[in-house]
């Protein structure tokens, strides 16, 4: 029987060792993102954050507004109509703090594939008449069969940890999601290492699909964290909905001193 | 009308009524569309369609969802909400290989500008590297504009800063065939946007001082039809949230 994995979020925010590190987040827009861990990532002023998702919204909105993103490789980042832009990142982007790798979603999915598949790039049909390969500097090959057409080569992005939110999991690591799974089950392959943060952590025998239809399977997981409420104030599909003031309150902060005191007396650090 | 939309501004009602019924109609010989985030009208639309203008239409959207429930959306086009009463599950990273194929019919996506070329600007204002402002980003775009068989662009405004002879940056180019603004539908003809029709509350000259070049006419070019009473009471039904209000 393998040992548990079980950890706790100030073990699995200290898998992020300080420097430059490459961070991949679940979920999508508002919508089952491992916010918890967000918000006590948030907290540290030791890191350089690569962020990688396909469409971010508060996550990367707060990490920006603490002042320890480096780049966001990304296809969108912003609110939906309800809550507007995300203008923590802009304001990031704009005075040259973070850089945007601006991508379409599915150039973040190849990017993620050429990571899961061991390979360097893996060339999309995409981006033609476009100016971001132009803009990124993607480079274009030709089919070396001998076919006419050509095709944009994605380089890898090869996170260092990705953090994913599920409704449950076992001691082991396995991990089921209800609702959509976006590109969750690709980030547990593509990266180095996987945390989960769990709203209800049971037995494999209680888990609610048979183990062959788990989603990320333990093989892939290092650490469990037993975390309700772990993707609010955004939405958990069976759980909650977003809280939308909340989200606003951080919405309206203009400072990392002031986001790292209203997380404070939001209850962190622990 | 819903107790939920009793209060929407009745100038609102008209427009957000014209610009759904009209993407339904647009959809009538559609075989799929698609819609990603931060869509309530193109969610509506193909609701709408499937139940008035192709019933044959399958709907595929981000959130994994295959031909939905009507009745369910909500103003987050990628919430859970978006996989109830589902058919099927096919992720977007499915969706996004179905386009790459060729096999993707119609898909709808936002332009924050729209150039004379119908191309598509959601990556910024100002250089690229030192943007002046930085938009939210394409999202799929790049991906399904130049391989989906036909893409649909919506706009809630339609003013000379976002209707644009030249875009700023183009993230996105290929398949753009109808622009549907507040205040009708440009087409693109002979590689270029021409008007295509007005609505009953617009007219073209109002579309014409509104944009950003001067505008030429489809051959075809005239009033669009208001919606009518099955279309309307079809609207109410798919949408008694009145989610397609939200974006105004």
């Amino acid at each position: 029987m393998a040992a548990s994995k079980t950890m706790t979020m100030t073990e699995a925010v200290s898998l992020l060792a300080p420097g430059s590190r490459t961070l991949a987040l679940g979920g999508n827009s508002i919508h089952r993102v491992p916010h918890a861990f967000v918000h006590r990532v948030a907290q540290r002023t030791d890191l350089r954050l690569h962020l990688v998702k396909t469409a971010g919204a508060y996550d990367i909105d707060v990490l920006c507004l603490a002042g320890i993103v480096e780049a966001v490789s990304a296809g969108f980042v912003g609110y939906e109509t309800e809550f507007g832009l995300a203008r923590h990142y802009r304001s990031a982007v704009e005075s040259g703090r973070t850089e945007a790798r601006e991508h379409a979603c599915y150039t973040v999915i190849a990017s993620l594939r050429a990571a899961a598949y061991g390979l360097p790039f893996l060339p999309v049909r995409a981006l033609y008449n476009s100016d971001l390969p132009r803009a990124r500097g993607f480079e274009w090959l030709d089919d070396p069969y001998g076919g006419t057409e050509r095709f944009p080569a994605i380089p890898a992005i090869r996170p260092d940890l990705a953090v994913i939110h599920v409704q449950h999991a076992d001691l082991h690591g396995n991990g089921v999601i209800t609702g959509p799974k976006n590109e969750d089950l690709l980030m547990a392959r593509a990266a180095r290492h996987v945390v989960l943060t769990a709203e209800e952590i049971v037995d494999t025998d209680a888990l609610p699909v048979p183990l062959d239809h788990v989603d990320i399977p333990s093989v892939l997981v290092d650490g469990v964290v037993h975390a309700p409420g772990g993707a609010r104030p955004g939405s958990c599909a069976g759980s909650y909905d977003a809280d939308a003031d909340a989200i606003r309150a951080v919405q309206a902060l203009s400072s990392a001193a002031e986001l790292r005191d209203y997380l404070t007396a939001q209850g962190g650090p622990a | 009308m819903s107790t939920e939309t009793r209060d929407v501004p009745r100038e609102i009602r008209i427009v957000a009524d014209a610009m759904a019924v009209e993407m339904a109609r647009i959809l009538a010989n559609s075989r799929n569309a698609f819609h990603g985030l931060a869509s309530p009208l193109p969610a509506v639309a193909i609701a709408l369609a499937r139940s008035v203008h192709n019933p044959q239409l399958e709907y595929l959207n981000i959130a994994g969802g295959v031909n939905i429930a009507p009745g369910s959306l909500t103003v987050s086009t990628c919430s859970p909400a978006f996989l109830a009463g589902s058919e099927s599950f096919f992720s977007l990273t499915d969706i996004f290989d179905l386009c790459a194929r060729g096999e993707l019919d119609t898909a709808f996506l936002g332009g924050v500008q729209v150039d004379r070329r119908g191309h598509i600007n959601n990556s910024v204002i100002g250089p690229f590297a030192t943007p002046k402002v930085k938009l939210p980003g394409g999202a799929g775009s790049a991906a399904i504009v130049p391989m989906a068989r036909h893409t649909i662009v919506w706009r809630t405004r339609h003013d000379a800063r976002s209707i644009v002879e030249r875009c700023d940056f183009v993230t996105a180019a290929g398949s753009v065939r109808e622009v549907v603004t507040p205040l009708g539908v440009l087409r693109m003809e002979e590689g270029e946007l021409r008007v295509a029709g007005w609505f009953a509350h617009a007219s073209l000259e109002e579309i014409r001082e509104h944009t950003g070049f001067p505008i030429r006419t489809c051959d075809d070019a005239g009033p669009i039809a208001p919606p009518g009473e099955g279309e309307l009471a079809a609207l109410d039904a798919v949408d008694p949230q009145g989610v397609r209000y939200s974006e105004f």
